[in-house]
């Protein structure tokens, strides 16, 4: 099982803008991946596409054999939540809910926050925020928000975990933390990291590094490499 | 769904001002219909009421006929002349209208067992005077046992009893506004002119007080007392009629009408220009609740078009992990819903404690008059506090759509977009 690009390309606006052009590779399952490139290159754009968050214009997504661009609605939803957990540059945690709430959230959709409890709190716990799940987001540090929003993508125990500049907007201490926490989730539950960054020091600290550049992907490390890098 | 239902109602109480103004709305839409409402519809009960217990339900009258340019031809020429030119052409009333057949009738009548009661009548216009000037006024002579089951002219005896015209003997019973034009009491005589225009003197022995100042511009008579008065014995020109069930007058009567030559008239076909005016109040009474709900509705959709342009990154995230389109619009449709429903659940209860107020300030009555006023009649049926629950819950759930739709149209990616390529 794996997440296999064929051909990919993608065109957005009005007129068509070429975003990414003929992407092919192929992530095994259990690969910590960086995906980086200067602003513009698409790498965001790709890590949507391999997310299931946004649809291809040309060519395939394959996620565990299953092309995405072939899903119904309902099943791209599913998958989204049963397989994907994804943590954003900016935490987007809803403001009106406390912290276990907002981590419990996509339990919720299938009514399994009660099965689920247990899991958030000590997910809360790793990330040293068992003390504060019942404040708000906005009663936070920028750094504790983003450690709720990967909580929250760790809560249904997601086969692939993708990270788009998670350490974007926090400062050095905080993005060591985050950096930590993904690289223990890839460890302890074999989850595949698809990480997005800017950042050559986070970006090497992944088993394989693509690298890309106008829409097409100019380097791979391979999907062979096993890097172990400390953090 | 539950958590959508109860991220809603934490969407609400997070803006507390804007949902408490949008809520202000759909109370005063749904207070405002169930007071209008129950003011207009009360109203018109009331004047129904009125009219239907106060008066008879069928009117049978002798048909009005009209001399026709030929109509005397054959009376005053026979076979003479087969072309008759008339230097002054024949014109007006017929003869003196009566009803054809009353035994007909009467027979008719006592045979339906939809028929409550009926009182066969005289009615004739008549000049009434007690030494001062003649004063114009109706004068019915009726059968006083029947006429008082017809309408409510013996309940509404101020001096005296109706049945007190009931041994003959020249004896009126007199409205009170004819009694105060006429300047005279009770047990005094006046002079009655009806007919070819011989005065005769009746006793007044009772009065009454309708409520109405027209209606009580009349006299009642003994009918073979107003029939020797009139010169015209053993005729009658009205039949008044009353129905166990006063809501078939209108089919009675249209059937009657049908099958006999006279004029008949329910009491609806009879008022039917207030009936006009009741469809106009009740279409007034429909703009201005439609105006109320408009504008709530346009607080709402505003309210929650704010919220949906505030709430994108909620709207991006919730569909990344797996929430669907139905969800997200149920997410904004339920808070239209919930301030619907908290709104007219609110409006009611105000509406009712209006309506409640309402009935007790006085109503009717008029200087002078014997009978004490009223209070304020004011409907309060299950029908218009369902029908305001529903007006107020669907403006609020129309309102709710447009932005509820917008915001699940978009994609996440849409969102998120804004600076991630």
């Amino acid at each position: 099982m794996s997440i296999v690009a064929k051909d990919v390309g993608k065109k957005i606006g009005d007129p068509p803008t070429q975003i990414l052009t003929s992407i092919n590779f192929e992530i095994p399952d259990g690969q910590f991946l960086s995906l980086t490139g200067h602003s513009g290159s698409g790498k965001s754009t790709l890590l949507y596409l391999l997310s299931g968050l946004d649809c291809v214009s040309s060519g395939s997504v394959i996620v565990d054999q299953v092309d995405l661009s072939r899903m119904k609605k309902k099943e791209v939803a599913h998958f989204r939540n049963e397989k994907i957990g994804f943590v954003f540059q900016f935490n987007y945690l809803i403001a009106e809910l406390s912290v276990l709430e907002n981590v419990l959230l996509p339990a919720k959709k299938y009514g399994q926050e009660k099965n689920r409890l247990e899991l958030a709190k000590s997910i809360l716990e790793k990330v040293g925020l068992i003390e504060k799940l019942n404040r708000l987001p906005r009663q936070l540090s920028g750094g504790e928000e983003q450690r709720v929003a990967i909580a929250r993508s760790l809560v249904m125990g997601p086969k692939y975990l993708f990270a788009d500049e998670p350490t974007g907007s926090l400062d050095t201490g905080n993005g060591e933390i985050v950096m930590k926490m993904l690289k223990e989730v890839h460890e302890q539950k074999g989850t595949t990291v698809i990480l997005v960054t800017h950042e050559p020091d986070y970006a090497r600290r992944a088993q394989r590094q693509v690298s890309l550049a106008d829409g097409r992907i100019i380097s791979d490390s391979g999907p062979s490499l096993e890097l172990s890098l400390p953090v | 769904m539950i958590s959508m239902v109860s991220l809603a109602i934490r969407y609400l109480f997070s803006r507390k001002r804007q949902s408490l103004f949008t809520l202000l709305g759909i109370f005063l839409g749904a207070g405002g219909f169930v007071v209008i409402s129950g003011f207009f519809l009360g109203f018109r009960f009331f004047f129904i009421d009125n009219l239907v217990n106060n008066s008879a339900h069928i009117f049978i009258q002798a048909r009005q006929e009209f001399l026709e340019p030929h109509s005397l031809d054959e009376s005053f020429f026979k076979n003479e002349t087969k072309h008759v030119f008339w230097k002054s052409i024949p014109a007006g009333e017929k003869d003196y209208h009566r009803i054809e057949s009353p035994q007909g009738w009467y027979e008719r009548l006592d045979s339906d067992p939809k028929i409550e009661a009926y009182s066969p009548q005289l009615v004739v216009p008549a000049l009434f005077s007690k030494g001062g000037s003649p004063i114009a006024a109706g004068f019915t002579g009726c059968l006083p046992e029947k006429q008082a089951r017809v309408n409510t002219v013996a309940a509404n005896m101020v001096e005296g009893k109706f049945s007190d015209i009931g041994g003959g003997g020249n004896r009126i019973i007199v409205g009170q506004e004819l009694l105060k034009r006429l300047g005279a009491k009770i047990f005094e005589n006046v002079m009655v002119t009806v007919g070819v225009g011989k005065q005769t003197p009746f006793q007044i022995v009772g009065t009454f007080d309708s409520g109405n100042k027209r209606s009580d511009l009349q006299a009642y008579g003994p009918l073979a007392d107003v029939q020797r008065a009139n010169h015209t014995l053993n005729l009658i020109n009205e039949i008044d009629v009353r129905l166990f069930d006063y809501e078939q007058s209108s089919t009675k009567a249209t059937t009657w009408s049908a099958l006999s030559s006279e004029t008949i008239e329910s009491w609806d076909q009879r008022n039917s220009s207030i009936f006009t005016m009741f469809a106009l109040q009740a279409m007034m009474r429909n703009i201005i609740v439609f105006v109320i709900m408009l504008v709530a509705g346009f607080g709402i959709y505003n309210v929650l078009m704010m919220t949906v342009s505030q709430k994108m990154k909620d709207i991006a995230i919730l569909q990344a992990m797996g929430y669907e389109s139905w969800e997200i619009r149920l997410l904004f449709l339920f808070q239209g819903f919930l301030l619907g429903v908290v709104g007219a659940l609110l409006g009611l209860i105000a509406g009712f404690f209006i309506c409640q107020y309402l009935q007790t300030l006085p109503f009717g009555g008029r200087p002078g008059a014997t009978r004490p006023p009223g209070h304020l009649t004011i409907e309060l049926t299950m029908g218009i506090y369902l029908q305001a629950s529903l007006l107020s819950m669907m403006s609020a759930l129309i309102a709710s759509y447009l932005p509820a739709r917008a915001a699940a149209k978009f994609t996440p990616i849409e969102i998120i977009r804004g600076g991630a390529v």
